[in-house]
């Protein structure tokens, strides 16, 4: 059982505030992903947590015990650092026992739990090698490796991802998944990696300047963003934000005018004549054919992946629209496109961000 | 970060090339040579005149090579009051305890500078490095006078306080760099680990500031090794004395007349073990040196 709990955290370095009341659980088995653009106090969220930073006031509460003051190796916890953080200096199998050892754990004991866990990330020819002669992803093992060797409630991984290539980073964010359903752990990671979020966790917690943005599932966050910046951020390529106003409409389906003159209906609530609203539209839900809501654009760049199209393009008041489009397309850089959205899988924002067509959105399939 | 980079700047100095072209490479080649002669010149000249004898030591022109093989200078070293043996264990056990006096000290100290929230911190460290402004030789005399009284005058223990004073503000500043070098995720992964701070200075800084430890040994050796002044003031009794006030004594001849053989073979003995601990050391030393220089 690992239950955590953080509760009204709030952090701040001398006069600058860098958490504000963070309220957040975490189940037991849960893995969960911190994610939000660089600075916005996840890797301090998650110190917090370690015990390796105090928050200023709030508590965290690890299994209804408040730890608020307890060390961090008193915690039951085990943390992944973004540099993995080995010992340059010990050989591979002494930075897995260094944990152990410190415990006063018998010795056979260690040896036994060392050998295990090697066997566990294919590591056991490398027990007796130091951290510099080993590649990047046999060093983010070991780093994973040392955290388990202690068998802690709670996992916590600082961008454990983000010192290797792509595809490494692919594979290792693979055998993550797949160490956290053999482990049964609870997981907390931190990324700025949306990709990195969606595909790992269970729920998803969007910071931004300090404060919780959205808290979800990865299907909800994508399908329900809760304001713009989420919306912004999770999805890739990032979702389309048209700038518009109200034009009247009738109960329950507003109409909407967007900047350059075209006409959308959305199931929102009116508001009055004039007031300005974001449409956010994601690049997946534009197509060039069929759809209701027709906007002429010119394409400026072009970027052919294989299985599907990305164009960007240009309309009269809307200076920048992405599309993906599914498969192969005969489009070049300069052509004009009619640009479809799907009305069904439109999100619409007011002025202060803030989601206007809560639970009124079909959900995608 | 994935690597942590302790050991970059020698790297970096053993791969460096200098020009590729000959000429530029032949001038600089000879510039270096030049001035390896220059420094190596006395060493050379003290090391031939030590086995000459003693009327050839002395004639005049000099003869820059000897002409004649003779152990007449070493033995008279040898043999000079206490005998060698005597003063070379004095200047090896006040040197070894200067070491050790200023790692013990330079060491927490370093790692207190480094990684601990103290007030004024900043202050007290230029506070400390100034001290190096003042001139020991200002000092000793009110030394001297506490010393005498604490019994601490012909003493080895005594001298080698005096040395780790004169080297402990050098020691503390090459510390506190070489533990700062060390990153910060090191520590923490060592605490979520289970360590005391001590525990992390025991078991993950101090073999990670080996280079900086050994860079402040090299010093306090050198430094201990070669100091005079103090050596001669605190150490009155000829059984208490180091090398350097030997050498001083040995040059004495009759009617004031300088014995330049015996002198140029006391050179020789105690520069020998500078050297040799030097080489022994000048991997550490070169990538402390730099690994403090650097960051």
């Amino acid at each position: 059982m690992s239950h955590l709990e953080l509760k009204n955290v709030s952090k701040s370095f001398g006069p600058v505030g860098v958490l504000h009341h963070v309220d957040i659980e975490v189940k037991d088995r849960e893995f969960v992903v911190f994610v939000g653009p660089s600075g916005c106090g996840k890797s301090t969220l998650l110190r917090i947590i370690a015990g390796l930073e105090k928050a200023t006031s709030g508590d965290v509460v690890l299994d209804g015990e408040v730890v608020n003051h307890l060390a961090a190796a008193d915690r039951g916890l085990a943390m992944v650092f973004q540099s993995y953080a080995l010992y340059p200096h010990m050989s591979v199998r002494q930075n897995l026992s260094f944990g152990l050892e410190n415990t006063k754990t018998p010795r056979d004991k260690i040896e036994a739990r060392v050998a295990e866990i090697a066997r566990m990330l294919r590591i056991e020819e490398l027990l007796e090698r130091k951290p510099r002669q080993l590649s990047g992803g046999q060093r983010q093992r070991v780093a994973i490796g040392r955290a388990m060797v202690r068998r802690p409630g709670v996992f916590l991984l600082d961008e454990p991802l983000s010192n290797l290539d792509a595809e490494l980073r692919v594979t290792m964010r693979a055998e993550l998944a797949a160490l956290h359903k053999r482990l049964d752990a609870t997981m907390i990671y931190v990324t700025h990696d949306q990709t990195e979020a969606m595909t790992l966790a269970d729920r998803i917690v969007v910071l931004r300047d300090g404060r919780v943005e959205q808290i979800g599932t990865p299907l909800e966050l994508y399908n329900r963003p809760a304001n713009r910046f989420v919306a912004g951020f999770i999805g890739a390529p990032h979702m389309n934000f048209l700038e518009g106003r109200f034009a009247g409409g009738e109960a329950g389906a507003a109409r909407i005018e967007l900047d350059g003159g075209h006409m959308l209906s959305l199931r929102i609530p009116v508001r009055p004549e004039g007031e300005p609203i974001t449409i956010g539209v994601r690049p997946h839900h534009i197509e060039t054919q069929g759809g209701q809501a027709r906007i002429p654009a010119t394409v400026t760049l072009v970027e052919a992946l294989g299985p599907e199209t990305v164009i960007h393009a240009e309309a009269e008041g809307q200076p920048r629209i992405v599309a993906a489009l599914a498969g192969q397309r005969a489009i070049t850089s300069g052509d004009t496109v009619s640009l479809a959205l799907d009305e069904r899988f439109l999100h619409a924002f007011d002025a202060d961000g803030r989601r206007v067509t809560e639970g009124e959105v079909a959900e995608e399939m | 970060m994935s690597d942590i980079p302790l050991e970059r700047g020698a790297v970096s100095v053993s791969t460096r090339r200098v020009g590729t072209r000959l000429p530029a490479r032949v001038i600089v080649a000879l510039i270096c040579w030049l001035v390896i002669a220059i420094m190596a010149w006395p060493l050379v000249m003290s090391f031939l005149a030590s086995f000459k004898p003693e009327a050839e030591v002395t004639a005049v022109p000099p003869d820059y090579l000897p002409h004649s093989f003779s152990l007449q200078s070493y033995l008279k070293v040898y043999g000079y009051q206490a005998g060698l043996p005597t003063y070379l264990f004095n200047s090896f056990m006040v040197a070894f305890l200067t070491i050790v006096f200023c790692l013990a000290l330079a060491v927490p100290a370093g790692y207190g500078l480094a990684r601990f929230h103290v007030p004024f911190k900043e202050v007290l460290f230029l506070v400390l490095l100034a001290s190096m402004m003042i001139p020991y030789q200002a000092l000793l005399t009110p030394l001297f006078l506490m010393f005498t009284k604490l019994g601490l005058t012909n003493n080895h223990v005594g001298l080698a306080i005096i040395h780790t004073i004169l080297q402990l503000p050098f020691s503390v500043y090459v510390m506190r760099n070489a533990f700062e070098g060390i990153p910060r995720e090191l520590e923490e992964a060592a605490i979520v680990d289970g360590c005391s701070p001590l525990q992390i200075l025991g078991r993950i800084f101090m073999p990670l500031a080996m280079p900086g430890m050994v860079t402040v040994s090299l010093f306090a050796f050198i430094m201990s090794w070669n100091e005079f002044l103090a050596a001669l003031i605190f150490m009155s009794k000829e059984t208490a004395f180091t090398l350097p006030v030997l050498l001083t004594g040995v040059i004495d001849s009759f009617y004031g007349s300088v014995s330049w053989g015996p002198l140029q073979a006391g050179v020789v003995v105690s520069v020998i073990p500078c050297i040799a601990i030097y080489f022994l050391l000048q991997r550490y030393y070169v990538s402390g040196f730099l690994s403090g220089a650097v960051k």
